[in-house]
């Protein structure tokens, strides 16, 4: 991402230069006695900190407001920061009034700056999370995230079933699992190549996305199977938002890469619900299970429902 | 394959001779198959080619030209580098469901049109040097079943797992692709069972055990017979007979350590010692301890293995006492017996 901010690092690079040559120009060398090592040392390790903080940052962000906020702070603080540590080389004369300026001058305003540039990011992170709740649950790990569809994986789903179990048990309230398996998607993977296959399940993850709760978490379980958490769901929901996914998932017409093709798919869902009953305390790994079996009765049936109708 | 086992065992005291083998470091598998297929999966899934290809040799532009072949110590190295960068544990799987079209043979036509599962078997046996050197591919009946057993043919040692992700899954595919339904597979695995269980569940779909004595799968017997939906038997007969005549070309041959099992295991009356089988193999006793060794094992574990599953076999399939199993291993008596069982298999005789 450095390319995108090529002319800030340009600029600085141009200031420092003038820096540095303006205090060659005006003062005098000291000689080695003078030098104070423990000074440059950590008066250097300031200024490099500084500019490695600002790498990071203009490396790991797009171009943008907030950006440049943090990075006009940052090298505010670098340009301070180096004035001063020319100090310790450089002797000024008393009348260079502009290097007790750079130095005293651009360090506030350089923390000002960054103050404003984090709260900014605060408010953006805020806009991000709400982007993302769907996909995480008040807890993030980048570790589990799927490479294909950017949905956390079944380490995660574990983990957040075992708490979600927890709470619902300490609330009294109901918890419900969905797997959701896409019928005969080997067939799309033979016929199309495995880079269609993928971009299959990135679309219908996005798909099925916009069809659950705000508090509702997708993962994707393994393969085409993608796993949904309903917090606070009896059967009833349960099962009307299985329909609701199935049917929504039928209409979606998929584009290959080829010209105009449609594709249409089917999608088998099966339903679990966490153990009411407080003596016999669900496991995240029973409530899977339990998931699995109906998914793979409710398969059973598409399979003797389409053999009829052939 | 068949053949030599029928020969050997039907005169019980005539000594099996090695045949020709590869080692570790013999290049022969071609790179644009499933290596091709693998390292373009790893790319697509954000992997960075210097890290996947490090310390294999491998250019990724020579692999387009065709001709480049691979050591099976290359392969390994390939899907180490690939465990250790990468957090994608689907990846065995993936290149299962693909293994077989990626294979630039005639196999996969006769695959493709195989006519049931019996079919089909016989021709991965057959052609196994083509399709996947690295494991060594057995079956044998179980009471009403069919046992597939892949075992590692020339030191795998953390590859194996992969290999046997990836194979399992290739031929449940295949078979479920060409069947059109869900055959009841139950796969055992010597591994233990793994943080990404869902990829086996989803995957492999039937009954996997883990911490097993053995690498198979199983099948009853009702289903290799069952007629398959996507067959043409002309197909079938033509691509068999080219594969066949390909084959004079790449004779059969099993891996080093694979073949030293064949040899323990069809002269164990003979008690074979490390002499006696360096002798056979036409090398002397250093030259076969440094060959091991160059497979990243020695003649002991070799032994062991054998004697184990023999001893599974004999003690649970063909019902013979432990009298006897430790007569035919060798064994002074029947605790010296029990006290190896209980070592090789952790458990004793008798209990399961």
């Amino acid at each position: 991402m450095l390319k995108l901010h090529k002319w800030k690092l340009l600029c600085l690079a141009l200031v420092t230069n003038v820096a540095l040559v303006g205090s060659l120009a005006s003062g005098e060398i000291k000689s080695g006695q003078e030098w104070d090592w423990l000074d440059i040392v950590g008066e250097g390790g300031l200024v490099i900190l500084a500019l490695t903080w600002l790498l990071l940052i203009l490396h790991s962000r797009p171009a943008g407001r907030v950006t440049n906020l943090l990075s006009l702070g940052l090298s505010a603080i670098f340009i301070a920061g180096f004035q001063d540590w020319l100090d310790e080389f450089i002797h000024f004369p008393d009348s260079a009034l502009w290097d007790s300026w750079v130095e005293s001058g651009f360090m506030p305003v350089g923390l000002v700056l960054l103050t404003w540039g984090i709260y900014h990011w605060h408010k953006e992170q805020l806009a991000i999370s709400a982007q993302l709740r769907k996909r995480e649950r008040l807890f993030r790990e980048h570790r589990g995230l799927d490479f294909t569809t950017s949905l956390s994986g079944a380490t995660y789903l574990r983990k957040q079933l075992d708490e979600s179990l927890l709470e619902q048990r300490a609330n009294d309230t109901s918890l419900a699992l969905l797997l959701i398996d896409v019928d005969n998607f080997s067939e799309i993977n033979r016929r199309y190549g495995h880079q269609q296959g993928d971009h299959l399940l990135q679309c219908l993850s996005e798909f099925i996305l916009l069809n659950i709760r705000r508090n509702d978490l997708l993962c994707r379980y393994a393969g085409d199977r993608f796993a949904l958490v309903l917090p606070n769901t009896g059967r009833l929901v349960a099962d009307k938002m299985a329909d609701e996914i199935t049917n929504a998932v039928k209409h979606f017409a998929y584009k290959t890469n080829h010209q105009d093709e449609s594709l249409f798919h089917s999608v088998s869902i099966g339903v679990a619900l966490a153990n009411s009953d407080r003596n016999l305390p669900d496991s995240a790994d029973a409530l899977i299970e339990r998931a699995t079996t109906a998914l793979l009765r409710a398969k059973e049936k598409r399979g003797a429902a389409l053999a009829n109708a052939a | 394959m068949k053949n030599a086992t029928d020969t050997s065992s039907s005169t019980a005291d005539a000594q099996y001779k090695p045949c020709t083998y590869f080692e570790i470091d013999t290049t022969f598998i071609p790179a644009h198959e499933w290596p091709l297929a693998f390292i373009d999966m790893a790319l697509s899934r954000g992997q960075e080619e210097h890290k996947l290809l490090r310390n294999t040799g491998i250019f990724r532009e020579d692999i387009a030209g065709k001709n480049l072949q691979l050591s099976p110590q290359q392969c390994f190295q390939l899907t180490t580098n690939m465990q250790k960068h990468s957090h994608s544990d689907e990846l065995s799987f993936l290149l299962g469901h693909r293994f077989f079209s990626t294979l630039d043979s005639e196999v996969t036509t006769a695959l493709n049109n195989a006519t049931n599962l019996q079919v089909a078997i016989d021709i991965l046996l057959d052609h196994q040097t083509r399709l996947m050197p690295l494991l060594n591919l057995r079956s044998c009946y179980e009471q009403d079943r069919l046992l597939i057993y892949w075992q590692d043919s020339c030191g795998a040692e953390t590859s194996t797992t992969f290999l046997l992700e990836m194979m399992c899954t290739a031929l449940s595919a295949l078979v479920r692709w060409q069947s059109g339904e869900n055959f009841p597979w139950e796969f055992y695995f010597t591994h233990s069972k793994p943080t990404y269980i869902e990829q086996y569940e989803v995957h492999l779909h039937s009954n996997v055990q883990f911490s097993s004595q053995v690498n198979a799968m199983a099948i009853g017997r009702d289903y290799l017979y069952r007629p398959w939906k996507n067959s043409y038997a002309t197909l079938l007969e033509n691509a068999l007979k080219t594969a066949n005549e390909k084959r004079q070309t790449i004779p059969f041959q099993r891996g080093f350590l694979s073949e030293l099992y064949h040899y323990l295991h069809h002269n164990i009356q003979h008690n074979p010692n490390l002499e006696q089988t360096a002798d056979a193999f036409g090398m002397s006793s250093a030259s076969l301890k440094r060959k091991l060794k160059k497979h990243h094992s020695h003649f002991q574990e070799q032994y062991d293995l054998v004697r184990k599953d023999l001893a599974l076999y004999w003690l649970h399939e063909a019902g013979w006492s432990k009298e006897q199993v430790a007569r035919e291993l060798h064994f002074y008596d029947v605790a010296n017996l029990r006290r190896a069982f209980k070592k090789w298999t952790g458990v004793l005789p008798g209990n399961r």
